[in-house]
């Protein structure tokens, strides 16, 4: 399955919003961490939701530079090629 | 040229130790003056009950182990000034490990001088690049670190999860025989079990591999002590044991056992256990003196269970929300962090010392007053833990949930 970077982003968008306890403004450039203030375990959670929905599976040295939800697409899009 | 020093990345860190310490005494230095028993300290020149310590068995101050390292340092030495691969090696070492393979019905067995380096070591030496481990979430830091340091390929499934595990699974394809499941026996921060005949029968249908870690299980579950596998009756189909002696046990050190000959092995493989000084003849002598206490002494266990239940549903009465099942680990849920501080050092200040997890320590964000329940906790001091929590929780209601559980 090959999968388009801005489709990934805007799907991984959806799910981050459906994840958050309460809305919050969220662009590619979101930082899940210092921007939303989630803890590290918090968005381990959400990479293991976000695994489940492409059916997936991305490895902890994949996510090490992940801040931001459109870097998290673009692990999603390559671990799709 | 940058401006940025070495030393910078510790600003904030200093920060976060002041915000802890402005308050009061600071969760992270805690200091025993003194150690009046296996369940009573004096911390800031209070008698204080220790209701933190993971001292299961209550054997820190047991007189046969006390005897057994006096001895132990007599004819031994204090130190052995050495790694087991050169002068470090004792003959107590061996019989150590023989005893330990003997306990877990296992043909190999090997000690470490910590848990921690037994987690490092063992995995280490088993995985590689190419290999992939498939890691609970809540899996201590220890096991995280050891996965790390190897290359291989580090999938996290969701905490006790087998559906988020098979997924994960089917997912490896045929790496499933390079993959190395790794869990916990007892989750040290929650109390919660893992479900090993089903994670057991799981990779037994794709092939893979189990390390499972009992440190805070062993001596707590199963008819002889040897944990969550034992009372699930999968040990002999869980590929590698590794545990503490630090808290049963009530020394220092770590072990990994094994059925698979590879174990024989691992020492010449294992840099954790060949670039570090072998535990000191003392701390091997009382830890084979609780091992055989342990085993000999099955009411030790009847008594942990008593006084955990007891706990457990005396805070439960209070309307506190809890983990979700009864085990000797009982943390108390605070969803503000600042609540949970405040509550840690009121009972402090009653006698009462606990163990305060804060994020990123803790899952999912929230805080915890984490309790251990103790055999050699008496009624009457687990009452006093319970009232404690009482008058420090009781005039704030958004603790109290009629759904106890964690929230998934």
């Amino acid at each position: 399955m090959k999968l388009d970077p801005a489709a990934a982003e805007a799907e991984i968008t959806g799910i981050l919003a459906g994840f958050l306890s309460k809305p919050m403004p969220l662009t590619g450039d979101t930082d899940m961490v210092s921007d939303l203030g989630l803890e590290s375990v918090q968005v381990m959670e959400f990479v293991m939701e976000v695994e489940d929905h492409y059916d997936i599976a991305l490895d902890l040295e994949s996510l090490s530079h992940v801040r931001t939800i459109s870097e998290l697409a673009a692990a999603v899009v390559r671990s799709l090629d | 040229m940058t401006d940025v020093s070495l030393m910078d990345k510790f600003a904030a860190l200093g920060r976060r130790r002041d915000e802890l310490s402005a308050g009061g005494i600071d969760p992270t230095r805690v200091v025993m003056e003194s150690m009046l028993s296996a369940t009573e300290a004096v911390i800031g020149g209070r008698r204080t009950i220790l209701a933190g310590t993971n001292n299961y068995l209550g054997l820190t101050f047991d007189p046969q182990c006390i005897a057994a390292g006096q001895a132990a340092l007599a004819e031994l030495g204090t130190g052995t000034t050495g790694s087991r691969m050169a002068n470090g090696n004792f003959a107590a070492h061996g019989a150590l490990e023989r005893e330990l393979a003997e306990f877990y019905g296992c043909p190999h067995a090997m000690v470490f001088s910590t848990g921690y380096s037994a987690n490092l070591g063992t995995l280490a030496a088993l995985l590689g690049p190419g290999d992939c481990v498939l890691l609970d979430s809540d899996a201590h830091a220890s096991l995280y670190d050891g996965c790390r340091m190897t290359g291989a390929d580090i999938y996290v499934f969701k905490h006790n999860d087998v559906t988020s595990l098979e997924k994960r699974l089917r997912r490896l394809g045929e790496r499933t025989a390079r993959t190395l499941v790794v869990t916990e026996g007892l989750f040290s921060v929650l109390g919660d079990k893992a479900p090993l005949a089903e994670i057991v029968a799981l990779k037994n249908r794709y092939g893979a591999f189990l390390l499972v870690d009992e440190a805070h299980s062993l001596g707590v579950f199963g008819a002889q002590g040897r944990g969550v596998a034992e009372q699930a009756g999968v040990l002999d189909q869980v590929d590698f044991i590794v545990g503490t002696f630090s808290k049963s046990l009530a020394s220092t050190g770590g072990f990994c056992v094994s059925h698979h000959q590879a174990l024989s092995v691992f020492r010449f493989a294992s840099r954790a256990y060949i670039f570090t000084a072998s535990a000191c003849p003392s701390v091997v002598a009382t830890t084979r003196m609780a091992l055989r206490r342990m085993r000999e002494s099955p009411q030790l266990q009847e008594t942990l269970w008593r006084n955990a239940r007891q706990l457990y549903a005396g805070l439960h009465g209070l309307g506190l929300r809890l983990g979700p099942e009864i085990s000797p680990v009982v943390a108390v849920r605070f969803e503000v962090a600042e609540r949970a501080l405040q509550a840690w050092r009121a009972l402090l200040d009653l006698g009462v010392y606990t163990n305060l997890m804060m994020p990123p320590a803790s899952p999912d964000g929230a805080s915890l007053l984490r309790c251990s329940a103790s055999a050699a906790h008496t009624p009457e001091q687990i009452q006093s833990i319970i009232d404690g929590f009482q008058a420090v929780t009781s005039p704030a209601p958004q603790e109290r949930s009629p759904d106890r559980d964690f929230a998934p």
